[in-house]
């Protein structure tokens, strides 16, 4: 716990001292109007509740990627990761520590845009099913902080991390049914939005804000959890073979 | 009586890189080293001989390729999570520390890393700033700081466990002459303390002023490891005495005295090689006799066994 601890720590104080990993609060609310004008204006002010969604959304992957998956390069560009292979305390807690803020920090974008959009836009949204609605949320607040220490683990491999993730954001979106239902996407790409959690994840969050009996709530939670174990074990059992790796051949501090 | 322990042992290491595209590079070739507890113990070579590669795998930071290395008994690599409580770590250089936490929180967080009491944290922070200078500046951002300062601070941070071996690579690269002398003076209190250290350096006054053994290295392979003081003898034999102002009469009188190898013209001299400590003083008498008072006697210093064993190979790396 030592670790977890000192991680969790530490990334708080980064959020402190490195105001630009807090974009995503400044943007989620632009995004929030864009979102709920094009709704307005295209005369569905009933779906206005959707344009809340997205930018918490994209708030979550921007803080899981940027900030959580780029956790260890971030290491290696301060010059720190040798250190923190070294010390007593293990790695892995470490890790682990500073990108279970992700947790929190996802938790204000929703406040923050929940907040914005029903008292400065006048966004009337009413949560027809609340239980649903706070299960999806918790679930898929833990499932991106995992998904995020499986992205930490695979960025420790390359040496194109940034590459990687600048232009994993959309596709993912889309496969997550963020920005459009997955409905709309082609026949050949829907099976692929199966082992995107927020895919699942959406579609109750969705569901949650129509009247009406949503189908299959307890199955799309369990594929959140299932997909979130996943991550974590795939995490979990790569990253002592990933460090081994980059110890092995000598490319634990390359930039 | 019983040998020294060992803080520090290496058998046979290897480790080659292997570049993307490119030739295999060895780093190290076959390293034998011992460290006695206590010592302090130069690692002196060119850049690329292979000193950080071997910190590297000492600190289990780094795996070898073949070869065992232990710290205190355990092995850095089945054993690395015994190792790692008792090394501190300074590679120093620019790198290393987060930039826009201030130097306190730099210090407590790597304090809580090496597993210290949280009650002790705060308290072993702010001894270790004041002991390396910085007490005025703990609460500064450490972007701030000049490099000399990031140095101390990379110090403070391989001390703040206590750490038995402490292994320094080329702590003072960069530093001006005062920094680099005031650091060399807290590096002698660290080991009148008892730490063993293992500093990799080129710097030649640096390895001569704080280390009770040198080895130097090149090509990862190891040429010699002795004392500084023995060193010279890899080059030389004799004992030297240079002198300025002698004419020609002094000289040719000096060279027929016992003992006297050879006399050859030095910039500004002339310098009398001595073979035996024995007949340096009835030298040192004759000249002084003759008026002559500009003389003092030397041995081969590091940097001339280390061009001597090494190599001039200018800017080659």
């Amino acid at each position: 716990m030592r670790g977890f601890r000192s991680g969790f720590r530490l990334q708080l104080s980064f959020f402190r001292n490195y105001p630009d990993s807090l974009i995503p609060l400044l943007t989620a609310p632009l995004f929030t109007v864009v979102f709920t004008m094009v709704l307005r204006h295209g005369g569905r002010g009933d779906l206005s509740g959707y344009a809340m969604i997205a930018p918490f959304y994209m708030s979550l992957w921007w803080f899981a990627i940027f900030n959580g998956g780029w956790v260890i390069q971030t290491e290696r560009w301060e010059g720190t990761i040798e250190y923190l292979v070294a010390a007593p305390v293990g790695f892995v807690s470490v890790i682990v520590g500073r990108i279970s803020t992700m947790l929190l920090a996802g938790a204000v974008a929703f406040g923050e845009v929940w907040v914005f959009g029903r008292y400065v836009l006048r966004t009337n949204v009413t949560i027809h099913h609340p239980y649903v609605f706070t299960a999806s949320l918790v679930l898929t607040l833990i499932a991106m902080t995992t998904t995020s220490l499986f992205m930490a683990n695979l960025f420790v491999l390359s040496r194109t991390a940034v590459t990687f993730s600048n232009s994993a954001s959309y596709p993912v979106y889309l496969l997550g049914g963020i920005l459009v239902p997955i409905a709309l996407l082609p026949g050949w790409l829907q099976p692929a939005t199966n082992i995107v959690f927020l895919s699942w994840s959406s579609k109750l969050l969705r569901g949650s804000l129509s009247a009406g009996p949503i189908q299959g709530a307890a199955f799309d939670l369990s594929m959140i959890a299932l997909l979130a174990v996943v991550a974590l074990g795939l995490a979990t059992a790569f990253m002592s073979r990933i460090l081994r790796h980059a110890r092995s051949s000598g490319e634990l501090a390359l930039r | 009586m019983s040998p020294r322990p060992q803080a520090v042992t290496v058998i046979d290491l290897v480790r080659t890189f292997q570049p993307r595209k490119q030739p295999a590079v060895q780093a190290l070739d076959g390293v034998r080293l011992d460290v006695d507890e206590g010592e302090v113990h130069g690692l002196l070579g060119p850049n690329g001989a292979g000193k950080t590669t071997l910190v590297k795998i000492l600190t289990t930071v780094l795996l070898p390729t073949s070869g065992r290395a232990e710290i205190l008994g355990h092995d850095v690599v089945h054993d690395a999570k015994a190792v790692r409580p008792l090394i501190g770590i300074v590679f120093g250089g620019e790198r290393g520390l987060y930039t826009r936490l201030t130097a306190r929180q730099n210090l407590e967080y790597w304090a809580s890393l090496y597993r210290l009491p949280g009650a002790q944290i705060k308290a072993r922070a702010a001894a270790l700033l004041e002991r390396v200078g910085l007490a005025e500046k703990a609460d500064v951002k450490v972007e701030t700081f000049s490099r000399g300062m990031k140095q101390r601070l990379h110090l403070a941070r391989g001390l703040v466990a206590g750490a038995k071996v402490l292994f320094l690579d080329e702590p003072t690269t960069g530093m001006d002459p005062i920094a680099a002398r005031e650091f060399r003076t807290l590096i002698s209190e660290i080991r009148a303390e008892g730490a063993t250290i293992l500093l990799a350096t080129h710097d030649m006054v640096e390895a001569e002023v704080l280390c009770d053994r040198v080895t130097l290295i090149d090509h990862g392979r190891i040429l010699a490891t002795e004392s500084p003081r023995s060193l010279g003898r890899l080059v030389s034999r004799f004992q030297r005495v240079d002198v300025e102002g002698a004419d020609r009469e002094l000289l040719d009188r000096v060279a027929a005295l016992p003992g006297v190898e050879s006399i050859v013209e030095s910039d500004d001299g002339h310098r009398i090689n001595v073979d035996g400590d024995e007949h340096v003083p009835v030298v040192l008498k004759v000249i002084v006799e003759a008026g002559v008072v500009d003389v003092r006697t030397s041995r081969p210093s590091l940097e001339e066994v280390y061009v001597g064993l090494i190599g001039d190979r200018g800017l080659e790396v």
